[in-house]
């Protein structure tokens, strides 16, 4: 069976109309447009399985959305190909949609006057799903995303979190093989996040479907997959396992201690980096490797009344690794920091 | 994965037009004193120029119009007017401004199937009270009374909704424009206010001056009012009359159809090159 | 009168960030002058029309119909560059809350809510119409006298007035049917009446434009007062009624705030 999503080589240029600031800069570009090209996305290559759930992670800006985009047939590549469900996105038509869905965060298809109900009464035609069809996965939606009777109220008087899950039931009423989220739980509270994440789990181990989710949280990414894919200024800078990426670029332990008896910095300074330091509790960096013979010879010199060994939290490592890649997209332009897994497309 | 049993092309289809004028009308239930008040705004320009054409015609019939043939053609106007506004334009713009278009690119139903849904569900129920008034006002005003006569009012029907699909794929591609500039609204109400004149809005065509007359009959525009409003009133009443005008819609409507596909393509193709 | 003097302090700084703001925007003059012009134009044609058929309308000449076409759409102008963008918004501002954050400021509300915004191009509305009367009536034939200029003068403050008063009591409705969000098409259609003088509407069209929704006044004495139309008594009149609108608009607005805030927003 072919993969849920192949990209290859795709790319994306944009021209800009450049302009000044100010009145002279409008008047001339309106007089003689400078347009200067854009690279928004460029020679993203990955798949993805059927059934996976993959993250895909970068800045704002840098290029996440546009390939969202070009996968779903908003967009067409300026280059490349791409291949979603079977189909290429841009001249799939009607049998490609049926088999998607595309989730926006930040822009709402549910109808703001009108129940959510209402939505799904029109998806349910939209898609021409049957009506016991119909009334199966809308139960099972509703009980998964815990909706209740916040389908019988109007959309607009709902909180943004409830807005949301009735987004997603109204998005998956068709059973989409390939689901597109863009930034799902952008701006909700942490309960929503939860749910939501919990959902999309729980819905992707129940139907197998394919999910390609960008986030700004880190608990999304890790709530959901253990793959992820790093862009950033258009280009695929990693496409693997978190767990490496953390080793790889950050190959440290965090060692959180909290100490019965006051200890100077200075002394716990001969177990590693001291990352933190509020008595009684501190943080040690050691070395990935060395990190069980240094807690080991921590409990045995001081009086420690706990310790725990951590990775370092993803948001610093992701830092680290936009900026590597930064540098050296500036460096060397062709080639990524290195993406290990890196699939290629059959 | 199972997929859904297709019942067949036409009874999805006419399962996707009921949810969506069902969805529509429920809206416009909520916007109903909008609604209220728009109906106002369409009915005052056809009651001014009756007031001022009534005033003129005091002194006698106006190129064969006298005071009564004035009110029963501008209810005509109020109501055909209603029946065929297109105001799709500055919702394609707000589409297109604010995102929204995407959610609707990415659903197997083209977004003009719910702009079309959207206007049956608006104009059936307001033209209906437009109708109603014009009824109330009949029965006390007999200068509002038109000719009892069942098959023109049929064969008026007909007129009306080609002018409506007409008016209406005139401003839905005129809208599409959008995809290339931000004011396609401008180029919609530019046709609005020439449509004064040439669709005989502002008074009876054969009150224009000849040459203008001339210049409309080249354009759709005399097609959307000016011709169902004189089925209506009786003041097209040859067979010649009838055939030359219902031809007239039907290839006015054939090419803005083919206008809309041109527009619809070629702007679906530029969205894809870049973006909203 | 502080709070009046301190909102003009205030609004002078909006207003000059609104125009470095409106500077940005250029292409929205050439687009609002193109479209002013069209439109003229449609009324102009529409009076040809007219007088393609008749001598006189209400037993006004071509001329003065068209001096009154000018002062429609200097009129016009004020409301699009100070009353739409303004009160206009009062409806959507008292939806979204946003009326509380000009509640708490130390200006006079009703002040500021009316003139915090200019839509600065549309005043060549204002301009174009102006040049359009003064053209027509020189056409007319008249002569310039003092009398003339200040009765016009004087009598086009009262239509602003009254023009103004009808904005406020429009958009002070948004405090009590908060569903309605298109009042101002309402005084769209209304104002469509004042296109033409009064006395060219006949028996119940007068009675609703003239005495029911005095709007058609608004422009036929302003030009009343051009073409020589004009009784010292209508325009003592007249200034009543525009001082009688401006303090009713105040009460009006005082009333309707009163329960906006007792009603806790």
């Amino acid at each position: 069976m072919p993969a849920a999503i192949v990209a290859t080589d795709l790319s994306k240029t944009y021209d800009v109309k450049v302009r000044d600031p100010g009145i002279k800069g409008a008047l001339a570009a309106l007089a003689r447009p400078h347009y200067r090209q854009v690279r928004a996305v460029s020679s993203v290559t990955f798949a993805i399985e059927r059934g996976d759930a993959v993250a895909f992670l970068g800045p704002n800006g840098a290029g996440k959305t546009t390939t969202l985009k070009m996968l779903t047939g908003l967009l067409f590549p300026s280059s490349g190909r791409a291949q979603v469900a079977g189909y290429d996105p841009w001249t799939g038509g009607n049998p490609f949609r049926q088999r998607i869905a595309f989730v926006l965060g930040n822009k709402q298809q549910l109808l703001w006057d009108l129940p959510p109900e209402e939505t799904f009464r029109l998806n349910r035609a939209i898609y021409g799903v049957s009506a016991a069809d119909f009334s199966a996965r809308r139960a099972e939606l509703v009980e998964l995303l815990v909706l209740g009777d916040l389908v019988d109220k109007p959309a607009r008087q709902l909180s943004l979190g409830e807005r949301m899950k009735c987004e997603l039931a109204a998005a998956l009423l068709h059973q989409p093989e390939v689901l597109f989220l863009d930034e799902p739980t952008l701006g909700l509270d942490l309960e929503a996040q939860q749910t939501i994440r919990t959902f999309l789990g729980e819905y992707r181990q129940r139907h197998g479907a394919t999910i390609l989710l960008t986030s700004h949280y880190m608990a999304d990414v890790t709530a959901l997959t253990s793959r992820v894919l790093i862009i950033n200024r258009g280009r695929l800078l990693y496409d693997g396992e978190l767990s490496e990426l953390v080793a790889r670029i950050a190959p440290i332990k965090r060692i959180e201690v909290v100490l019965s008896e006051p200890v100077p910095r200075a002394r716990l300074e001969e177990y590693g980096r001291v990352a933190h330091f509020a008595p009684p509790s501190a943080t040690i960096e050691v070395p990935r490797e060395s990190a069980t013979a240094a807690s080991a010879r921590l409990l045995a010199d001081l009086a420690v009344a706990d310790l725990s060994i951590q990775d370092p939290p993803i948001e610093e490592v992701i830092r680290i690794a936009f900026g590597e890649g930064a540098q050296d997209t500036d460096a060397e332009p062709e080639t990524p920091v290195r993406a290990d897994v890196r699939r290629a497309p059959p | 994965m199972s997929r859904d049993a297709s019942p067949g092309p036409v009874a999805s289809f006419r399962d996707q037009y009921g949810e969506l004028m069902r969805s529509a009308f429920l809206i416009d239930l909520q916007y109903r004193a909008s609604i209220a008040i728009w109906l106002i705004w369409g009915i005052t320009e056809p009651i001014i120029s009756l007031g001022i054409w009534w005033s003129i015609a005091a002194a006698g019939a106006v190129d064969g119009y006298t005071r009564e043939a004035f009110a029963q053609y501008f209810f005509g106007v109020a109501l055909v007017n209603q029946a065929t506004l297109s105001w799709d334009a500055w919702n394609i713009d707000r589409w297109i401004r604010e995102g929204e278009m995407n959610y609707r690119l990415t659903r197997p139903i083209a977004p003009i199937h719910e702009a079309i849904a959207d206007n049956i569900a608006y104009k059936g129920p307001t033209a209906a009270i437009i109708l109603t008034a014009w009824i109330i006002a009949a029965a006390f005003w007999p200068a509002a009374r038109i000719p009892f006569d069942p098959g023109r009012w049929l064969l008026a029907i007909v007129a009306i909704v080609l002018a409506a699909a007409i008016r209406f794929l005139n401003g839905y591609a005129t809208g599409l424009l959008a995809f290339w500039t931000t004011r396609a609204t401008a180029l919609v109400e530019l046709q609005f206010g020439i449509s004064l004149f040439l669709s005989g809005r502002i008074a009876p065509l054969s009150l224009l001056p000849p040459r203008v007359v001339h210049i409309a009959e080249y354009l759709w525009f005399p097609y959307v009012v000016s011709f169902p409003v004189e089925v209506l009133t009786g003041t097209v009443d040859t067979t010649a009359e009838y055939a030359r005008g219902f031809a007239g819609q039907v290839i006015w409507l054939a090419i803005w159809l083919l206008l809309y596909a041109l527009v619809w393509s070629r702007g679906r193709r530029r969205y894809g090159a870049v973006g909203g | 009168m502080t709070s009046i003097r301190r909102t003009i302090v205030v609004l002078r700084a909006f207003w000059q960030l609104n125009w470095l703001e409106e500077l940005q925007y250029r292409g929205n003059f050439i687009a609002s002058l193109l479209g002013t012009v069209f439109w003229l134009a449609m009324a102009m044609l529409t009076v040809a029309l007219y007088f393609r058929h008749t001598a006189s309308l209400g037993g006004w000449q071509f001329w003065d119909v068209v001096v009154l076409l000018g002062i429609f759409n200097a009129l016009a102008g004020v409301v699009e560059t100070v009353l739409r963008p303004g009160i206009g918004h009062l409806p959507s501002d008292v939806r979204s809350g946003a009326l509380d954050l000009v509640l708490v400021r130390p200006v006079d509300a009703q002040f500021y809510v009316s003139f915090r915004r200019l839509d600065v191009w549309r005043l060549a509305d204002v301009v174009l119409g102006l040049a359009l009367a003064a053209y027509a009536f020189a056409q007319t034939g008249r002569t310039m006298s003092a009398w003339v200029l200040i009765s016009f003068i004087v009598t086009f403050a009262v239509a602003i007035a009254v023009v103004y008063a009808i904005w406020v009591a429009l958009m002070s409705l948004a405090f009590w049917f908060v569903a309605v969000e298109n009042m101002a098409a309402l005084f769209d259609a209304l104002f469509e009446a004042a296109r033409n003088p009064v006395s060219a509407y006949p028996g119940a069209l007068r009675f609703l434009f003239v005495y029911l929704i005095p709007i058609a006044w608004t422009t036929t004495i302003p030009a009343s007062a051009l073409t020589g139309r004009l009784q010292p008594a209508l325009a003592m009149w007249a200034l009543a009624v525009g001082i009688a609108a401006l303090g009713a608009s105040r009460l009006l607005w005082r009333a309707a705030l009163k329960r906006y805030t007792s009603a806790g927003g």
